[in-house]
C-alpha cells in the first residue's frame, strides 16, 4: 500500500513538515515562543526541569529524539547561556535536516535573540519549500496506539477495533507500538506468551513491575485511575488493563522499547513493539514522538488529545462524546449495526490518508503542550528501580 | 429493558450499554449481540457500568474479559451495581478519598445497598 510521503537524507519518511523549536531552559521559552508564533508549522517543545543536566537526562535525551522524528523536517535549538545545557549538545546529534542553534547571552539582548531566531526560521522555511511528496510504502510508518479518557466503550468498541488495525498494519508490514505498561497490570502472562524471546518476556515483567512500585508507593495516595474512568464505569486497574490489552493486537512482540537517562530504545524489525511510553496523555504524544512514530491512534472514550508533531487519529464508540473532534466513529459496535472488522479496515484507510497529508479531525486546532515527562531519577533510585541493560 | 453486554462466558458481570433504572429488566447480550438471558436490575445501573450476574460472596474474584478484574470486599448479590463500592484491585488501590468523590458523583450509597 502506497502513500505519499517525504523522504528524508537519511532515507527515512516523514508525514508532516514541521520545525520544532526547542527552548532547552524555561528561561528562554518566551523567546521561542516570540519565534514559533512567525510559522503555523512551528512547534515549542520546552524543558519545564530547569536548566541543569544531570538529572534531567531522560529529558535531555526526548528533545534529541523528539528533533530526529521524521515528521520534523528543520530544528532551532535555543538556549539562554547560563544552564547547564547548551545548543550544540543537542543540535550535534541531529543529521539529515537543517538545525541552527542560538545561544540567547552571546546574540545579546531578548529582542536580537528574537530577530535572530526569526532569520532562522525563515531559513528553514525556505529549506521545507522545496521539499516534495513521493510514493512512500506503508511498511515505512511507525504508528503509535495510546488510550485516554477510557470508559467502558473503550474496552468493547474502539480498544478491540484499533487492535485488529494494528495487526492489519503489522500484516503490512507497518511497525506499532503500545506503551502504558501500568495499564497492564494483570496482563503479564498474555503479554509474556507473545514475546518472540524469553529476553523480551523478562523485560516486560520487570518493567510493569517497576511501574506498580512507582505508582504504589504506601502512603502517596498517588491517583492513577481518574474519577471520569471510573464514573464511566471502570472499576480497578486489572479491569481498565484487560480492556486496555485489547488495542495491541495479537501479534509477536518485538521488543519493549525503554526511555531512561541513558536513552530512547527504537524500534528495529518491522512488527508490533510495547514500550515505556507513559499512560499521561501528554507525556506520551512527546515519548511516541521520540520513538520515532509518524501517527497516534487514539482511543477515547471520553477525552482530548493531541500531539503537534505526531498527528492524532480519534477513535470512540462512546456516542455521547461523538463531534466533529472524532475520526473514527466506532458506536457501531455498540449498537450492534458494525462489526470490529470493518470499524478496521477504516482505521487502516484513515491512517493511509492522514499518512498522505489529511489532516486528523483537530490537527492544527488547539494543539495541545509538548510535555516532556520523566522519571524521577531520586524517586527511581530510592524505590531501587532498574532499566534493562 | 435494557442491553447488557457480557465479554466471556466465564463473567460474572455484564455492562449495562444503556442507562438501567432499578426494577427494570437488564437483557444480558454477548459480543455478537445476541440475547442470552435477562435478569432484574436490583438497583440503578449507570451506562458503562457492571451488574452482578450472579451472587457472589466477599473475597471472591470479579470476572470480565474471562479474567480477574478485582476483589470482592463485601457479598454482591445478582443484579446489584458492582463497583469501587464493593470491589477492590489486587495490587493497585484507587485511595479513599477518591473513592469517596466517585461515588458521591454517581449517587452510590453503598451502606444500604444490599438490603432489600
Amino acid at each position: 500500500m502506497i502513500f505519499k510521503g517525504y523522504r528524508r537524507e537519511d532515507g527515512k519518511v516523514g508525514i508532516r513538515n514541521k520545525i520544532l523549536v526547542i527552548a532547552v531552559d524555561e528561561c528562554c521559552e518566551g523567546i521561542v515562543r516570540a519565534i514559533a508564533k512567525e510559522n503555523e508549522d512551528a512547534v515549542v517543545l520546552t524543558n519545564w526541569y530547569t536548566c541543569m543536566l544531570g538529572g534531567n537526562e531522560e529529558t535531555f535525551n526526548q528533545m534529541i529524539a523528539v528533533a530526529q522524528n521524521p515528521n520534523v523536517a528543520g530544528v532551532i535549538v535555543v538556549a539562554m547561556g547560563c544552564g547547564s545545557i547548551q545548543p550544540e549538545q543537542i543540535g550535534n546529534e541531529i543529521s539529515g535536516k537543517p538545525v541552527r542553534l542560538m545561544t540567547c547571552e552571546k546574540v545579546g539582548g531578548t529582542r536580537k535573540s528574537i530577530a535572530a531566531g526569526i532569520e532562522m526560521l525563515k531559513e528553514i522555511e525556505s529549506h521545507i519549500s522545496g521539499l516534495k511528496r513521493e510514493d512512500c510504502n506503508i511498511s515505512e510508518l511507525v504508528i503509535g496506539i495510546k488510550c485516554g479518557g477510557s470508559d467502558t466503550s473503550s474496552g468493547i468498541a474502539s480498544n478491540p477495533s484499533v487492535g485488529k488495525a494494528a495487526d492489519k498494519l503489522v500484516d503490512l508490514g507497518s511497525t506499532c507500538i503500545g506503551g502504558e505498561l501500568f495499564e497492564l497490570i494483570g496482563c503479564e502472562d498474555i503479554l509474556k506468551s507473545r514475546a518472540v524471546s524469553e529476553h523480551v518476556a523478562e523485560k516486560i515483567v520487570t518493567l510493569i513491575n517497576n511501574e506498580k512500585t512507582r505508582w504504589g508507593v504506601p502512603g502517596a495516595d498517588v491517583e492513577t485511575m481518574s474519577v471520569g474512568n471510573c464514573v464511566g464505569g471502570l472499576t480497578t486497574i486489572e479491569e481498565k488493563s484487560l480492556g486496555a490489552l485489547h488495542k495491541m493486537g495479537t501479534k509477536p512482540i518485538q521488543d519493549v522499547l525503554q526511555i531512561n537517562k541513558y536513552g530512547v530504545e527504537r524500534p528495529g524489525e518491522h512488527g508490533f513493539y510495547l514500550s515505556e511510553a507513559t499512560m499521561l496523555c501528554g507525556g506520551a504524544g512527546v515519548n511516541y514522538a521520540s520513538y520515532g512514530a509518524h501517527i497516534i491512534l487514539w482511543t477515547t472514550g471520553a477525552a482530548g488529545f493531541n500531539n503537534s508533531i505526531v498527528p492524532v487519529i480519534r477513535v470512540s464508540g462512546n456516542q455521547s462524546i461523538i463531534n466533529e473532534d472524532i475520526d473514527i466513529d466506532a458506536t457501531g459496535i455498540m449498537n450492534g449495526s458494525e462489526g470490529i472488522d470493518e470499524v478496521s479496515d477504516r482505521i487502516v484507510e484513515k491512517v493511509v490518508s492522514v499518512a498522505g497529508g489529511t489532516l486528523t479531525q483537530v490537527e492544527g486546532v488547539g494543539d495541545a503542550t509538548m510535555t516532556l515527562y520523566q522519571k524521577d531519577q531520586r524517586v527511581e533510585s530510592m524505590l531501587n528501580l532498574n532499566c534493562i541493560k | 429493558m435494557s442491553r447488557f453486554m457480557k465479554m466471556e462466558r466465564e463473567d460474572t458481570v455484564a455492562t449495562a450499554l444503556e442507562k438501567t433504572s432499578k426494577g427494570e429488566a437488564a437483557e444480558i447480550h454477548d459480543t455478537n449481540n445476541n440475547k442470552i438471558y435477562s435478569i432484574i436490575a436490583k438497583e440503578d445501573i449507570p451506562y458503562g457500568n457492571k451488574i452482578a450476574l450472579v451472587d457472589m460472596k466477599k473475597g471472591s474474584n470479579v470476572i470480565k474479559y474471562g479474567g480477574n478484574t478485582g476483589e470482592c470486599t463485601q457479598d454482591i448479590k445478582t443484579g446489584y451495581l458492582v463497583h469501587v463500592h464493593n470491589v477492590k484491585s489486587y495490587s493497585v488501590n484507587i485511595p479513599n478519598s477518591i473513592i469517596e468523590e466517585i461515588k458521591r458523583q454517581m449517587n452510590i450509597r453503598g451502606e444500604e445497598k444490599n438490603d432489600i
